[in-house]
């Protein structure tokens, strides 16, 4: 083998995309590159169907990993965490994280392995209010200079969480209000941008409690454009200190004219 | 039990999962867990964080019974998937440090796929054994190195003492070729 670079490598045709698919599936990617390509995997069914395919193909693999019996304490606590007949919120709390509420249910929700009855009540909750409380005139009203953009921020099973209007004008996003939003227990929300296949960038911390405009430092918003993805992953306060999310990602949604 | 009726009766529990069906959940749990525990072990090694991974893909296959869509993955594929998944992530997730001694450096031609061919069991696992073996030993190899380790083209290459453009080319290329292996001898 040629130890020059060889232009015509067996690689020639291979789509970026297909490529980061492949790199996914397997496994091979670093810490934010994963972020951005699970990022892609919600917002991109094309892309998610290329990952799809390959982890199937690769799955036969797992066969020659030999099974291990886990201890039975394993499954109590998974159990307890799921199964268990109305555990009081103060025992789940105590058990996760030291502080409750909306925000720690969110750490709870791993990945983006979102809580199904968590997600659809709060679904009812955002989407029935779009742009309650601060803004009585129901829908953010479009201030002069570009088109407003919107997007519907979802989880991995593509149920709405958040709406977000976002008005080039002012650089502001509007998010529809949350109920009993707590950013406690350690942890904020942080919104990114992903653009095409781009690591994510962020927007900076954000409180989307009660419909408050967030606005975004004009140096950050070349990025934020129709067809972009809008991403929200719960973050150490400060931040995330990498400048990649490391938390849960728990809603993404893509950028369309509103 | 055929890999298929398997399946099948996989996609059933979780069919009753998705509505909250705690005993369903249970039985899934036993069916699937020492396979989803071995893959996570493999990759972390270590057995308290193999068991907190665990215990963290049954939580999250729980929340997601009903995204399962057995149109798109068989249930066992879906639950390894995540499982592999929040391994790598809890692998990512630690402070860098080197990940394998240096004396055992410069191993990937040495590995063939021997270790595998005694636990092959169902025919697309022997498929895939057979496309791997018609590989560059040195490209399976690396395949199996991610796929088994969960490490990074970056650390790969490292150990591999080789460029990571040439790895990935490696990793890349043999994936390409298995899966027109795996295409040919489906025609």
């Amino acid at each position: 083998m040629s130890a020059a670079p060889t232009p015509d490598n067996g690689l020639s045709g291979l789509t970026e995309d297909e490529a980061l698919a492949m790199d996914y599936a397997l496994g091979a990617l670093g810490r934010a590159e994963r972020k951005a390509a699970e990022l892609r995997l919600v917002g991109d069914p094309a892309f998610r169907a290329r990952v799809e395919q390959w982890q199937t193909l690769l799955s036969p693999l797992d066969e020659a990993t030999a099974p291990a019996t886990p201890p039975a304490s394993v499954w109590a606590a998974i159990a307890a965490e799921t199964t268990a007949p109305a555990p009081k919120p103060a025992a789940v709390a105590a058990k996760a994280a030291p502080a409750a509420g909306w925000w720690h249910n969110l750490a709870l929700w791993r990945g983006l392995g979102i809580g199904a009855p968590v997600a659809a009540a709060l679904a009812v909750v955002m989407l029935a209010q779009p742009g309650a409380g601060n803004d009585p005139g129901g829908d953010v009203v479009a201030m002069a200079g570009g088109p407003q953009l919107r997007a519907t921020l979802a989880g991995a099973d593509g149920k709405p969480l958040l709406a977000a209007a976002f008005d080039p004008a002012s650089g502001q996003v509007r998010f529809a209000p949350v109920a009993q939003s707590d950013a406690g227990a350690g942890k904020v929300p942080e919104l990114w941008v992903i653009e095409g296949s781009n690591p994510p960038r962020s927007l900076g911390i954000i409180d989307i409690s009660a419909g408050t405009a967030h606005s975004i430092p004009r140096d950050r918003l070349a990025g934020v454009k129709q067809g972009a993805i809008l991403a929200i992953s719960i973050e150490p306060i400060g931040g995330s200190p990498t400048g990649t999310p490391t938390g849960p990602v728990i809603a993404t949604g893509a950028l369309t004219a509103a | 039990m055929s890999a298929s009726a398997g399946a099948a009766e996989l996609s059933r529990l979780l069919a009753r999962v998705a509505e909250g069906d705690a005993a369903a959940f249970q039985i899934f749990y036993d069916r699937t867990s020492a396979k989803l525990f071995g893959v996570i072990l493999r990759i972390v090694m270590e057995r308290q964080e193999a068991e907190d991974v665990l215990q963290e893909v049954y939580v999250t296959l729980w929340r997601k019974a009903a995204t399962f869509d057995p149109a798109r993955a068989s249930p066992i594929t879906w639950a390894a998937t995540i499982a592999r998944n929040r391994a790598i992530d809890r692998l990512r997730a630690r402070p860098a440090r080197p990940m394998v001694p240096v004396e055992a450096a410069h191993d990937l031609a040495d590995e063939g796929p021997a270790p595998d061919a005694g636990l092959v069991a169902s025919h697309d696992a022997r498929r895939l054994a057979e496309a791997l073996s018609l590989l560059e030993p040195r490209h399976a190899a690396a395949i199996r190195a991610c796929y088994f380790e969960g490490v990074t083209y970056d650390e790969l290459a490292a150990r591999e003492n080789v460029p990571v453009g040439t790895l990935k080319s490696w990793v890349r290329r043999g994936l390409l070729r298995m899966r027109g292996q795996l295409e040919a001898s489906e025609a």
